[in-house]
């Protein structure tokens, strides 16, 4: 009976941890049907609202708390680019224009989704702060060693490291507020900053 | 072939868990950080937050592009009114339910731009409150504790923005 009991507490334990894990990757990898594809951007446009299923509801509580919706501000997340996830020991490219929105940055987030430390203190541009080509494109490098340019640096996240459960070590969030109807309307085909990994170590 | 039994039960139990752990998880995290804040600051009051940083890791991706402040709020003994200036640049006041539901704001963008330069006023009532008993721009919270979240552009200069969100309010509405 003892041992009966003690099998099934054992069980039950394992279970609630296999389950947080399999939750926290299927949140990590972004598996859920309400996500939106734009290349490799992904979004929902139920983020804040009671729209929202309970994939996505978990989503926001571990990842986006407080997100507000869609009419306020969209967020366009990046944690692979062709299945890849993003690490520290590559280098990347972001290049883009200007996008419908009263403002939009592209902030770079640790695998704990907090702010990366890094000593210049850098940890997103937006539209305002870039420096931009003649035509008013501009490149952004998203690398750990100092680059030319709008350099985003990237790092080890602030959690430790036992807790990373993503298969990425940072992501990209793009933020627009006040977002234009495109955004609205057609989130999929919307127009967005393309991302490159331009070498690995 | 009896450990295969439990390691088929224990796959079976852990993979529908996660819904049921996906089911509690954003009462859970508003929970935990209403717990945290009301213990740090208190509630019924507003917070403004210095501008983020990595060493911000209250509510998970801080924006640096942002400034915020936060009134975590209790309806049980009554009405608040939350006051707030409005400026020129990008902002709101967005409320947030216990299960994460941002179910209302105010902003001064699309057709709200006549908001900049006045300040906002804003009475929060409880789901059992009347809105017809209060004048003026009433909300109804869902539940009876949420989180107001004010944001505002920290892009350039962020003077007036700064001033604007420290000269906010979040206090019981006085009886009329």
């Amino acid at each position: 009976m003892l041992k009966n009991l003690s099998k099934l507490t054992a069980a039950a334990i394992i279970t609630i941890v296999l389950s947080a894990v399999l939750l926290a990757r299927t949140i990590g990898a972004g598996l859920n049907e309400m996500n939106l594809q734009n290349g490799d951007w992904v979004t929902s446009t139920a983020t804040g609202t009671k729209d929202a299923n309970i994939m996505l509801k978990a989503t926001v509580a571990l990842g986006g708390l407080l997100a507000s919706a869609k009419k306020d501000s969209m967020y366009y997340r990046l944690s692979t680019i062709a299945g890849e996830p993003l690490r520290l020991n590559c280098r990347y490219r972001i290049e883009g224009t200007d996008y419908d929105a009263n403002w939009w940055s592209v902030t770079a987030y640790g695998w704990d989704n907090y702010l990366i430390p890094n000593s210049p203190r850098r940890y997103s541009f937006n539209n305002e702060n870039l420096v931009r080509n003649g035509d008013g494109s501009w490149v952004i490098t998203v690398a750990e060693t100092e680059q030319p340019g709008n350099w985003l640096p990237i790092g080890p996240a602030g959690a430790p490291a036992w807790r990373k459960l993503t298969n990425h070590d940072f992501d990209l969030l793009l933020r627009l507020y006040t977002p234009g109807e495109a955004y609205l309307d057609t989130p999929l085909s919307a127009p967005l900053p393309r991302v490159t990994r331009e070498a690995c170590q | 072939m009896k450990w295969l039994k439990w390691l088929l039960g224990i796959a079976a139990f852990a993979w529908a868990g996660q819904y049921v752990l996906a089911l509690l998880l954003p009462n859970l995290a508003m929970e935990t950080l209403y717990l945290l804040g009301d213990e740090r600051y208190g509630h019924n009051q507003l917070v403004v937050a210095p501008v983020p940083d990595e060493n911000s890791r209250q509510v998970v991706r801080p924006s640096p592009d942002l400034l915020y402040a936060s009134c975590l709020y209790n309806l049980q003994d009554g009405a608040l009114t939350i006051e707030a200036p409005v400026p020129e640049r990008y902002w709101s006041m967005q409320f947030y339910q216990m299960n994460t539901d941002n179910y209302a704001g105010i902003t001064n963008q699309r057709d709200e731009r006549d908001r900049v330069g006045t300040i906002a006023k804003v009475t929060l009532i409880s789901a059992d409150q009347s809105p017809e008993d209060y004048e003026g721009e009433v909300i109804q919270s869902p539940t009876s504790r949420g989180i107001v979240l004010l944001r505002a552009s920290a892009i350039g200069d962020r003077t007036e923005q700064q001033a604007a969100l420290d000269a906010s309010s979040c206090s019981p509405t006085a009886p009329s």
